[in-house]
């Protein structure tokens, strides 16, 4: 063998133990992933392959810490599942979605919007990380999601050790902690000091620009449920703090799109109840336990009336 | 190209097998190729500025030539002034341009004048130009002091110019060490090719694992200065010491070990410099490129230590000071170069430069992490005020929120297996020790190390810290 052989040889032998041990280690990270029963994994998991509710609430934190289930359904008398995921955007909960959708059709969507969900952003990709594990078994729905700002994703994807990359820390402090939730939701508690002083209307940076992206996955979200006959839903949470949305681009676009085609926006931006109101905020931003009931009784209502 | 892109594992195989392609015809053609390859390579970030670097080429090679050629030293002098100053102004213009504008306009504006109506510049800074500038200074100060015989060999000098690999953050190369291996013919050396496997796979461990995940915690720490209390800034500083060791070591790794596919040997850059029991050691092990280089063209030139005390003093002092600023045009490195020249300069006084033993270890790595801070900070008065904190304001230690939570844990769980590793190489053996035992251990080891970067690594295409200097 001449030395160009001999190292070319080398290469392959590499490439085939690197491949050996990412495939054994790899599975032994997938066997732990599903193994979770409390956690951010473990929620997802649980509406991507368990749940059968007829209401499916979806969003940032805001949908995760804003909507209690048990509220839904007593009101409502439907099986409720809160699918929220602190953090995330439009991305995750399309693909989030699509993966739910393979398996079964609920009768009614909540989209939590939040005002900035348009808006150019990279956490909007970055996180979308949560959604790898799942790419082994949903690769038809996923890929094309991943593929909007990744070149690489087929050869990245072909890793075991990468779809389930940052995963480990998760899984031990869960499992030493486990972390309860109430189908999907978890209550945050206390409510914000009263001498919060930035109580100046809250309005979007009008230097934002609109990410083409982000609408084609609001379409899409919005094309999947009415496909399936499903009711959607488009809910803005209340704040602390008054919003001024009058120039939010974003928020506006969201309006247009959902009157195209006919969806119900639920507006609680600048609802009196809820403004200075201290007594149901975790933070200005973030409704406490009671502020979540409270705001899911209203929620309710609205629903009962469209259904009407 | 940044080396932890994709872009980059496609362009280092197709290149690398054209390169030795081309191994049975001539050097000339290698040469041919590496230039090109190297600039797509600095191209790919932005192809306006490889005019710079072409620049750059031609007057150094044309300067090279002439001292060589001129018959008396006045005009062997002149000549290299010319290079030193077309090379400094590149520096002056691009880096530290807007630096020293801000400087006069806070000057007049103290002194109560009129600035002359000065305002800021909109200058993008060309990736890599304070490697790349001092490289090629160096080669024309050697041809003036008569170490290196200039090159007429065009495509060769160019080549080692802009040499992909060490390119945009060094090890910063000496004429005399890289251009011969560009004139000689370079052979293809199976050894060679798997220690540029290991490097990178090390470098690449450095940068994505403990640096990328440091710089997640130390980020949200140093830039909410005023929301966070002094351990916080603790633990941040011991991690940032890490993320810049991780991050610019890594870069190192990597360069040295792409050279090695090509054939060439680059200058070890750091050796493990938190092992170091004295701030003359550490600066002997750390970025060794960069202090060697101020050594012979700046400290020793004013005298070195061969002169009276304060002088020496004075020598030592001015060449951290220019080191600091050489790092960024912000008064937060030059502070950082001038706090480093006070701690040799009190060494000197103590007479502690050859210490050793574990509690100068650790005093070392303190006084180089207090440093740091001011390396971190976004400004001098953010620099103070986390130290304020530090020692007045001990608090709550800051474990991060949501997804951050769990980057200083991978981070601190990373650092501790460098640690075992350097230890290991620091007082016992090498790398070869560690895995020479059969080929399939080797392959293992480094599999192994390859999984921890996919499993727990951050891939986000986050650029290199030494990037913006």
């Amino acid at each position: 063998m001449s030395k160009y052989q001999i190292i070319l040889f080398k290469i392959v032998k590499l490439l085939i133990i690197i491949v050996i041990v990412d495939m054994t280690l790899g599975i032994a990270a997938q066997k732990l992933f599903y193994t979770q029963k409390t956690g951010k994994y473990a929620r997802s998991t649980y509406a991507i392959d368990k749940t059968d509710a007829e209401i499916l609430v979806f969003g940032s934190s805001h949908a995760h810490r804003h909507y209690v289930p048990e509220v839904l359904e007593n009101k409502l008398h439907s099986s409720v599942y809160n699918a929220g995921a602190e953090g995330q955007q439009l991305l995750y909960h399309l693909g989030l979605q699509k993966m739910i959708l393979k398996r079964i059709k609920p009768k009614t969507i909540i989209l939590n919007i939040d005002e900035d969900f348009l808006f150019q952003s990279n956490i909007a990709y970055d996180r979308l990380h949560d959604l790898y594990p799942y790419y082994v078994t949903h690769k038809d729905v996923l890929r094309p999601i991943f593929a909007v700002n990744n070149r690489f994703v087929d050869i990245k994807m072909l890793f075991k050790s990468y779809l389930f990359n940052s995963t480990i820390i998760h899984m031990t402090r869960y499992y030493v902690s486990p972390q309860i939730d109430h189908k999907g939701y978890r209550p945050l508690h206390g409510t914000v000091n009263k001498n919060y002083k930035d109580l100046n209307p809250y309005s979007v940076d009008q230097k934002n620009t609109i990410d083409n992206n982000l609408v084609l996955a609001l379409e899409e979200f919005i094309l999947n449920a009415k496909s399936n006959n499903i009711q959607l839903v488009f809910v803005t949470s209340p704040k602390l703090i008054k919003t001024n949305y009058q120039n939010n681009k974003s928020f506006h676009l969201i309006n247009q799109m959902a009157n195209a085609q006919n969806i119900p926006v639920l507006n609680f931006f600048n609802d009196d109840r809820f403004i200075n109101n201290f007594e149901l905020f975790h933070d200005p931003s973030h409704l406490n336990d009671k502020g979540a009931s409270y705001f899911t009784e209203l929620v309710s209502d609205k629903i009962l009336l469209l259904k009407k | 190209m940044y080396f932890n892109s994709f872009d980059f594992l496609i362009f280092l195989p197709v290149t690398f097998s054209l390169y030795w392609f081309l191994d049975k015809r001539k050097i000339v053609l290698q040469n041919i190729l590496l230039l090109a390859a190297s600039y797509i390579f600095y191209g790919w970030w932005d192809w306006r500025f490889l005019s710079l670097i072409a620049l750059s080429t031609v007057v150094d090679y044309v300067v090279g030539l002439k001292i060589y050629k001129a018959n008396s030293q006045k005009h062997k002098k002149r000549w290299l002034l010319c290079s030193v100053f077309f090379n400094l102004g590149l520096l002056a213009f691009f880096k530290y341009c807007n630096f020293f504008i801000d400087l006069w306009i806070e000057l007049c504006n103290a002194i109560g004048i009129r600035n002359g109506n000065f305002t800021l510049l909109r200058i993008i800074l060309p990736v890599g130009i304070s490697f790349y500038t001092f490289q090629t200074m160096s080669y024309t100060i050697d041809v003036y002091r008569e170490k290196l015989k200039p090159t007429k060999d065009f495509i060769a000098f160019a080549a080692f110019v802009s040499f992909f690999p060490q390119l945009v953050a060094g090890p910063i190369e000496r004429a005399t060490h890289l251009l011969p291996q560009f004139l000689n013919k370079r052979s293809f050396s199976q050894g060679s090719i798997s220690l540029g496997f290991k490097l990178i796979i090390i470098g690449f461990f450095l940068k994505l694992v403990i640096a990328d995940r440091a710089a997640i915690y130390v980020n949200a720490v140093y830039n909410n200065v005023e929301q966070h209390d002094g351990l916080s800034f603790i633990f941040a500083t011991i991690l940032f010491a890490f993320q810049i060791y991780g991050d610019f070591a890594g870069y190192s790794l990597i360069a040295i070990g792409t050279a090695k596919f090509f054939g060439f040997d680059l200058m070890t850059n750091f050796r493990r410099p938190y092992f170091a029991a004295s701030i003359h050691e550490f600066w002997n092990r750390w970025h060794i490129s960069l202090s060697t280089w101020f050594r012979d063209y700046l400290y020793i030139p004013l005298g070195g230590n061969r002169v009276g005390k304060f002088r020496w003093f004075f020598n030592l002092f001015v060449t951290f000071l220019i080191s600091g600023l050489w790092h960024g045009a912000n008064w937060t490195f030059v502070l950082w170069g001038a706090i480093n020249g006070c701690y040799l300069i009190i060494e000197v006084l103590l007479n502690s430069k050859k210490r050793k033993g574990i509690l100068n270890i650790v005093c070392t790595f303190c006084l180089i992490c207090f440093s740091w801070i001011f390396f971190r900070a976004n400004t001098v008065s953010e620099a103070f005020l986390i130290i304020k904190k530090i020692f007045l304001q001990p608090g709550k230690l800051y474990i991060g929120m949501g997804d951050d939570i769990a980057a200083p844990f991978y981070a601190v769980l990373a650092i501790f297996v460098l640690i075992g590793f350097e230890i290991w190489r620091e007082y016992i053996g090498s790398v070869k020790q560690i895995t020479e035992k059969t080929e399939i251990s080797r392959m293992l080891a480094y599999s192994l190390l390859v999984f921890l970067i996919l499993y727990i690594g951050v891939f986000g295409d986050s650029q290199f810290i030494y990037f913006q200097f």
